[in-house]
């Protein structure tokens, strides 16, 4: 068991695999300008928490098993880079090992043995989920099955990491029907497989000089369609092949983490969106403005309700079987459902208080230059106390995150997981404890009482035999 | 003097002005990697409209006078190519020919050189920026109350001959690849901030102006998966003025504290009303957007997106209607200039903003995460992945290059430099939503609203004497 370093892990994905970015081949994710940007971050969370004793491993392989353990997870999910959440999904299949036995026992033992190399290993793996395509050529399949192992042909899509990470984990995107036994595949892939090419988009920024990109200039994430052009899956790696009954159950498991994090974000992006707010009202002087306080107090109640879904999803956390603890599944599409649909009003409150400067302030390059520093610092800062230089990084920290190529990036994709605007409050209602609502609702209809005595049926009969409740 | 030519356009800009980007001094804006694009778009607005003909001039500088010379030349506008600089030039003249009359009748002199101004300008074919909003410091102190004096644009000097004012404007779109900056103060002004009562015009190189831009022109190589500001983009400046020599025939404005709004308040109108005249088109367009996305995605008879689209169809519905509105309502100068309903005009602003963020909701959910990680243009015709993404791709009625033009084009203008720049523009050109309340509240006849509501209930005049206060309907 061996815990690696920054450098160990980026000397790691030198290892030939095909990836592209905006139509070139590129031959080392570490030293491509746009793409190291994602190899930085990861990196830096290697060394974080790497320890050469013995036995040591890092946080995402270790599921919660308390409050205590899962309040720890989150922490380290909210803080390390974007692939611990996609290996922690990965490592929760083992809820699913028993599962799998009962169809197969080589999937559990093949799984299992899979997920403990990962952890020996200091693996990242990235979750291959969603088909590339809707037509059978953009779904990735199973195109020849042999007795050493399976061959593939497809795509996946929005595949997090996969230029940068040492394993790609397909799984189903959903249930398969019978007719399609091929699709019902779960395997692990190395990125370097012959026949696998992964396309890169990123949000990193492209500026030679990036430092008016404060976000994306350290946390931008290789966005990755990746393609299966008959490739050849060794036994040893297939988890699922043809179970059609059993297809479904893998990509919920998968994406706890994920979405968790996802939920948790929001929490933490409300808050920032309101200290921005706050902050840039301050820094204007228009803080104290009836029109500005009612959009500030608009943002606040939002991340107010924000945060309180997220302790909703910590606070009724469930165990599982395996004796697993994660955040309530309601709470977190609740919270990701209410915050996403308020995201975008939430934004327009936020660049309605900065102004058009959110967009036109000049770059960090501008304020060192000579000829334009003075005049950059004289009308950018405000009041004593307020300097230009400082206005500007706020400027550019709402940009960079609301405004510009990443804010875009990241609000589609926070607002696809769990499957869109629509399909998270659908799931919200599915995870929702409805019997408990309901049991409520009857028991203030007084339901279980009963009805009316004959007597007074017979001497009133026009009338109903319930009336409303008062009003609690 | 003829109109220029896109080449003559460009050489123009090369007038030793004082332009920076990125830390760096731009000597030629059209050599430039980041102005370039903006440069070429300008040129070809030249070209589309030139004429060699003597006498001829671009239909920006018509000044019309009833509803049918505003269809007029927004047609005539619509035969050739369109771009920010253009759009400035024609809302910038508009506005100083809207307020003219006012102004004159506080010194004729400043009608006249509106009017002269506008005919220079017709007549050297030039490109006007709007220079309106200055740094303001902090916000809630008057502008000769500021810790810097300069935080509102002022004059700070004077000779016979005119007067030379210091300060800075920011957001002003395009003005380094124009040729003139004219400026407005951004607000009211009272009495003892006569400086700060400023309008005038002043070259973009006149000496001691410096602009430092912002662009969200795509960097990338390739920038064919921008399909749109990857064409057509535009630079924003934060334009310093370091005492500026102004003559007195560019003077609009000098002093008169109670005219500072004028200005302001007519070009905001027609900032507003820039997008009047395409408001039914360009909202169907977003719904036409979010409704080939459902098909490209196979969602199209799915119940909820299908719901969801007749949202985007009842908002086109109205903003349509309240551009007609806006038209139907105008309203005419004391100089028989035309004017836009501003009531229908701010009405319709504030609606498109308030309902965008729901929009761009829609519009992703149907789209879906490959809006944003769709592979580029460069990627699909890579040898290596061409084939595989071509199979990927296609669907029934869609090419697998349909449908990555169509995700490219909606991410460009909702998720990515563009759109973000778009969103927060289209909710402050013109003033925020708080300024859009204000005005409409401010046109709105609220007096009869009152009295058709004291009818209703039988109150007031319509109380007839002798009667019982509450009468039912």
């Amino acid at each position: 068991m061996v815990m690696l370093t920054g450098d160990q892990y980026r000397a790691s994905i030198r290892d030939g695999r095909a990836i592209y970015l905006a139509g070139q081949r590129v031959d080392d994710a570490t030293t491509n300008r746009l793409l190291a940007v994602s190899v930085d971050w990861i990196a830096r969370t290697y060394d974080q928490y790497h320890s050469s004793v013995s036995g040591a491993r890092n946080p995402m392989f270790t599921s919660p098993r308390s409050s205590a353990d899962l309040a720890n997870q989150m922490e380290f999910l909210a803080t390390a880079d974007f692939t611990a959440a996609t290996t922690a999904g990965c490592m929760a299949l083992r809820e699913l090992l028993p599962e799998l036995g009962a169809i197969r026992g080589e999937y559990k033992t093949r799984l299992a043995t899979f997920l403990d190399r990962c952890a020996a290993d200091d693996l990242r793996v990235a979750a291959a989920v969603e088909d590339g395509g809707i037509a059978i050529a953009g779904k990735v399949r199973v195109v020849e099955t042999r007795a050493d192992g399976v061959v593939l042909r497809g795509a996946k899509r929005h595949v997090l990491g996969a230029s940068v990470v040492h394993e790609l984990l397909l799984v189903p995107a959903g249930a398969v029907d019978a007719q399609h036994a091929d699709q019902a595949i779960a395997c692990a892939v190395q990125p370097n497989s012959p026949g696998v090419k992964i396309i890169n988009i990123t949000s990193a920024p492209e500026a030679e000089d990036d430092r008016h990109y404060p976000v994306s200039r350290e946390f931008s994430v290789p966005d990755c369609y990746v393609l299966f052009e008959n490739v050849f899956v060794p036994i040893e790696r297939v988890f699922l092949n043809g179970e059609t009954d059993f297809s479904g159950a893998l990509v919920d498991t998968l994406g706890i983490w994920e979405r968790a994090r996802s939920a948790a974000e929001m929490a933490e992006r409300a808050e920032l969106v309101l200290g921005l707010a706050q902050t840039i009202a301050e820094m204007n002087g228009v803080d104290k403005i009836e029109h500005i306080r009612n959009k500030l107090s608009m943002i606040a109640v939002w991340a107010s309700m924000c945060r309180a879904g997220w302790d909703r999803a910590l606070a009724n956390a469930t165990t599982t079987p395996s004796g697993t603890v994660r955040p309530d599944e309601s709470a977190v599409y609740a919270t990701k459902a209410y915050g996403g649909e308020r995201y975008n009003d939430m934004l327009s409150y936020l660049h309605d208080i900065s102004g058009a400067l959110v967009l036109t302030v000049p770059a960090t390059a501008d304020y060192d230059n000579q000829a334009t520093h003075k005049y950059m610092e004289k009308y950018l800062r405000t009041m004593n106390g307020v300097t230009g230089e400082a206005r500007m990084k706020i400027f550019h920290l709402i940009r960079d995150i609301s405004a510009d190529q990443y804010g875009g990036w990241k609000k589609v994709t926070e607002q696809m997981i769990g499957g869109g605007l629509i399909a998270q409050r659908m799931n919200a209602l599915d995870h929702y404890p409805i019997a408990n609502v309901k049991a409520k609702a009857r028991q203030i209809a007084k339901l279980d009482e009963r009805s009316t005595a004959p007597a007074a049926r017979a001497t009133s009969p026009q009338l109903p035999s319930h009336r409303e409740p008062p009003i609690r | 003097m003829p109109m220029m030519t896109g080449a003559q356009y460009k050489e123009s800009l090369k007038d030793g002005r004082l332009t920076y980007i990125d830390g760096d001094q731009v000597s030629d804006p059209a050599n430039h990697p980041l102005l370039k694009t903006a440069v070429d778009v300008a040129a070809r607005v030249y070209d589309s409209f030139y004429s060699a003909d003597a006498g001829a001039s671009n239909p920006a500088y018509i000044i019309p006078r009833s509803i049918d010379e505003y269809r007029d030349r927004a047609h005539r506008l619509s035969q050739g190519v369109t771009d920010m600089t253009l759009g400035t030039t024609g809302v910038t003249l508009l506005a100083l020919t809207s307020a003219a009359a006012k102004l004159g009748e506080v010194n004729p002199a400043y009608s006249d050189r509106i009017y002269a101004y506008v005919e220079y300008c017709k007549k050297h074919d030039l490109r006007c920026a709007e220079v309106i909003t200055d740094s303001k410091g902090h916000r809630k102190k008057r502008p000769n109350k500021q810790s810097d004096p300069d935080f509102y644009v002022h004059v700070v000097d004077r000779n016979a001959d005119g007067v030379f004012i210091t300060g800075a404007k920011m957001h002003i779109s395009a003005s380094s690849i124009e040729h003139e900056l004219v400026i407005m103060p951004t607000k009211a002004m009272y009495p003892g901030e006569e400086d700060y009562a400023i309008a005038c015009a002043v070259p973009v190189n006149a000496r001691g102006v410096s602009i430092i831009d912002m662009t969200y022109a795509p960097r990338a190589e390739d920038t064919r998966h921008y399909p749109v500001s990857g064409k057509v983009n535009c630079p924003e400046g934060f334009v310093v003025f370091d005492n500026v020599f102004v003559p007195n025939e560019r003077v609009f404005l000098d002093g008169e504290t109670a005219h500072a709004a004028t200005l302001a308040h007519s070009l905001g109108l027609w900032e507003r009303a820039a997008g009047l005249g395409d408001a039914g088109e360009s909202a169907d367009r977003e719904v036409g957007m979010a409704a080939l996305l459902a098909e490209a995605n196979g969602m199209a008879e799915d119940p909820r997106i299908r719901d969801q689209l007749a949202s985007l169809v009842v908002y086109a519905t109205m903003c349509r209607a309240a551009g007609e509105a806006a038209m139907v309502n105008a309203t005419k100068t004391e100089d028989g200039n035309m004017l836009p309903s501003p009531l229908f005009v701010s009405a319709l602003k504030y609606f498109k903003s308030e309902f965008r963020a729901r929009l761009l909701d829609i519009q992703h959910d149907v789209a879906g995460d490959l809006l944003v990680n769709a592979p580029t243009v460069g990627d699909f015709e890579h040898p290596d992945l061409h084939a595989a993404l071509g199979e990927a791709f296609e669907v029934p009625g869609f090419t697998a290059e349909d449908r990555l033009r169509l995700f490219h084009y909606v991410r460009d203008t909702t998720a990515d430099a563009y759109g973000g720049w778009a969103f927060v523009t289209g909710q402050l050109a013109g003033g925020g939503q708080h300024a859009q309340r204000i005005v409409t509240m401010r046109q709105y006849n609220m007096e009869h609203a009152k009295k058709i509501a004291r009818r209703a209930v039988g109150i007031g005049e319509f109380r007839k004497s002798g009667e019982e206060n509450w009468k039912p309907l």
